[in-house]
């Protein structure tokens, strides 16, 4: 008795390559065309993600409590954190600046947080919802977290470019760093999570037509 | 079930593949230039062949590098402000951080926009080129190996976004000047993207399997 799902190839004993995607008996223990180790799963899938996840939201905390940079303008300076910044740029009047600025800080990496929670969450507590549909959240997890960076490259070029000796100053603030820190690891822990183990529990009844040919012009 | 995978071993092995999104195993795809094949059960991208894909990839590798060299070359933005002006260039943009000591931030920046999107396409262009030029290549399972680990860390296109939100927040305080390398920056990324949308993981690898046998 196997708890893989029929119709995938771990049930049938042959692992997929997670590097170069070849298919390989598990007996063999390397993959014949890129030497890497054969594995069914990632090992210890959910324990990595949810590590990674965890560190990734202790380095979130700081990041919107501090800072992410400072302006110096005759003396006087200024700290914005992430959000103040947003709000500073709305109050102003640069409207799709700061929807940018406010979906790629802070809409992108909580709604990353909790999808990925709640897929970790969902792989050992079977929910109503259908593992195609998981699959489509994994998937966008993996494309949105990137975009995150913006605001820490925002960052980079104001504090390079204004410098202007006593007039104004921009210096970066500790919210760059950290915030760099916890998109970097809700990254990884968005690689550590397995989408397969989605489909490892399913009915027999899910198996599509074998001959179901999905394949499309462009 | 090791049975089953001993009976059908060597005929399954040599014409399928699985879904590394839901390990559902279908046939190999053979691919038409412009078709692209989805994972009947879960809907992931299995492989995708672009029209003219070889060429393209081998243009726009080499173009995109050039213009990443260029953009390293001249003044990226300046900024003046009573008179005051500070020009930079993209190097600027992380070594600055190393100035402020916020050392680690500038290795990100520097290896996300300069490093790793430049590897990619140096990788992509050598590739493809000695497959064409060779049929075979010696370091091939490391190099591919290496853009796809290095895709989700190359962030040019993310970086071009930052830059123009950067614009857009200064022109209300100063006059911003555009310099030569903003321009081949911009166009690079334009290439680097193009480039994002012909790499297909399982057809590079499964064009090294076809100059092995030649
Ligand atoms: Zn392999
Ligand atoms: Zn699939």
């Amino acid at each position: 008795m196997t708890h893989y799902s029929s119709g995938s190839a771990a049930s049938l004993g042959l692992a997929s390559c997670h590097r170069c995607g070849k298919l390989s008996d598990i007996a063999l223990k390397r993959c014949g065309r890129c030497h890497s180790t054969l594995r069914l799963r990632i090992p210890n899938s959910i324990q990595k993600t949810l590590a990674l996840l965890i560190t990734g939201l202790i380095f979130f905390i700081p990041a919107n409590l501090f800072p992410i940079m400072h302006s110096e303008q005759l003396g006087v300076i200024e700290s914005a954190t992430i959000v103040g910044g947003v709000i500073i740029l709305w109050e102003q009047g640069s409207y799709p600046i700061a929807i940018v600025v406010f979906v790629a800080s802070v809409i992108v990496p909580i709604v990353k947080f909790i999808i990925l929670f709640w897929l970790c969450y969902s792989v050992h507590f079977n929910p109503s919802v259908s593992s195609r549909e998981r699959t489509v959240l994994y998937r966008v997890t993996e494309f949105i977290g990137r975009w995150s960076m913006v605001d820490v490259f925002v960052v980079a070029i104001l504090v390079a470019l204004i410098q202007l000796g006593g007039v104004l100053n921009v210096r970066p603030g500790l919210a760059a760093l950290t915030f760099a820190c916890a998109v970097i690891f809700t990254m990884f822990a968005a690689m550590c999570f397995d989408p397969r183990l989605l489909w490892d529990k399913l009915a027999n009844n899910n198996v599509p037509d074998s001959d179901t040919r999905n394949i499309k012009e462009l | 079930m090791i049975e089953t995978s001993k009976l059908n071993g060597s005929r399954l092995l040599s014409s399928n593949i699985a879904c590394q999104h839901c390990d559902f195993m279908m046939a190999e795809p053979q691919l038409q230039p412009g078709q692209v094949a989805l994972c009947p059960r879960c809907g992931h991208k299995i492989s995708r062949l672009r029209v003219n894909a070889v060429n393209e990839l081998l243009s726009y590798s080499l173009t995109g590098l050039i213009l990443l060299i260029l953009a390293t070359l001249f003044p990226f933005m300046s900024f003046t402000l009573n008179g005051n002006m500070m020009e930079i260039t993209l190097w600027q943009a992380a070594t600055e951080f190393y100035i402020e000591n916020y050392k680690v931030l500038a290795f990100v920046v520097f290896f996300f926009i300069v490093l790793f999107p430049g590897l990619i396409l140096m990788f992509v262009f050598s590739y493809v080129g000695t497959l064409i030029l060779f049929g075979r290549r010696f370091y091939s399972p490391i190099i591919v190996s290496a853009i796809f680990g290095l895709l989700p860390w190359a962030m040019a296109e993310v970086f071009f976004v930052g830059v123009l939100v950067s614009l857009i927040k200064l022109t209300t305080i100063a006059e911003i000047g555009i310099g030569l390398s903003f321009w081949a920056y911009l166009l690079f990324c334009l290439c680097y993207v193009k480039v994002l949308s012909l790499i297909d993981k399982h057809q590079f690898w499964s064009w090294m399997d076809l100059a092995k046998k030649i």
